[in-house]
């Protein structure tokens, strides 16, 4: 029995957590200025050469975010980017990308 | 050797050359903008795309990221804006916003210009460690009082910016950029005094001039939001 209570406290925290993590994304797309180049729930960039984020994987998401924050990829349009993630931590990153794969 | 001389003579001739119209080109959307009557009311509209990054208060953040838009001269906001559209100021991040499918033509310009010069400044901007202020003040009457004002009030006449009320961090990069000629579109002048500025003299005079205070008139009130964009 004990496991089972266990499991089902741990499953509610794990749900917690993501739906804290899509909350504070959809707050951190905004503070750290993401939405200014990919547009409201990041449907729309600015430019053509932008990408579209919503429904995009988490996984690939914060893939990216480091790569660019670290300089690893530095083509295509990283140039407009790297300029901001000194202000974007990985607990961000999880966070935003989490809120950006959930909407449609 | 003559050919390497003359072929060396043409190359510093022609960086000149470039060196003075890459600083502040004549004609153009610029001028056109600056001869117009500014609509604040427009330029309000056209100022929302820059909320995003400078915030509503145009007061930019104090960590450097995004500098202090407010209260600037309305010359330099229209010299930076062309030279980001020129691809003349390095600005990968801004580039975009700058466009004129962004932001509209010289009217759209002329009009935020105004309205960005008419917001109220930030009354706690960001400072340095207030370490080496002697120096910083010796250096900034050496060598900066001419252009950028005894107070960092600039000159809106000559495209000078105001210094005063402006991000420590925000300013101390662009020093580092226009000393090593990452920032292209600075004043050749300019350029040429600080190369000789150690590390230390620019944390010094970067510090002094961000505690050079706008006048109290310009100031808004601590945690002022901006009403218009509600």
């Amino acid at each position: 029995m004990k496991p089972i209570i266990t499991s089902i406290f741990l499953g509610i925290a794990l749900v917690g957590q993501t739906a804290i993590a899509e909350e504070n994304g959809a707050g951190l797309y905004k503070s750290k200025t993401c939405v200014a180049c990919h547009g409201a729930e990041g449907k729309k960039g600015l430019l053509p050469t932008y990408p579209k984020l919503n429904g995009q994987s988490k996984e690939y998401l914060v893939a990216q975010m480091k790569d660019i924050k670290s300089g690893a990829r530095s083509n295509g349009q990283t140039a407009a980017m790297k300029g901001i993630m000194h202000l974007v931590s990985e607990d961000d990153m999880t966070s935003i990308a989490t809120w950006l794969s959930s909407l449609q | 050797m003559k050919i390497v001389l003359r072929t060396l003579t043409v190359a510093i001739s022609l960086a000149l050359v470039n060196s003075v119209v890459a600083w502040n080109e004549t004609g153009g959307e610029k001028d056109e903008a600056m001869h117009l009557k500014p609509n604040k009311e427009h330029g309000k509209d056209v100022y929302e795309v820059c909320t995003a990054c400078h915030l509503p208060e145009g007061w930019g953040s104090e960590d450097g990221t995004f500098p202090q838009l407010a209260g600037q001269h309305v010359t330099v906001t229209l010299k930076q804006l062309a030279d980001i559209r020129a691809k003349n100021r390095d600005n990968p991040t801004m580039y975009p916003f700058a466009l004129p499918s962004e932001i509209g033509g010289a009217q759209a310009l002329a009009d935020v210009a105004a309205y960005i010069e008419a917001l109220p400044m930030n009354p706690s901007n960001g400072l340095g460690e207030g370490t080496d202020l002697a120096l910083g003040e010796k250096l900034y009457k050496e060598n900066c009082v001419k252009c950028h004002g005894e107070n960092g009030e600039g000159n809106s006449e000559k495209f000078y910016p105001k210094v005063q009320g402006q991000h420590y961090k925000y300013m101390l990069r662009q020093f580092e950029w226009i000393k090593t000629g990452k920032r292209h579109n600075s004043n050749p002048e300019m350029v040429k005094q600080i190369q000789s500025f150690s590390n230390q003299d620019i944390k010094a005079v970067v510090d002094y001039a961000s505690r050079l205070k706008p006048p109290k008139e310009k100031l808004a009130a601590p945690g002022w939001k901006n009403p218009d964009y509600k």
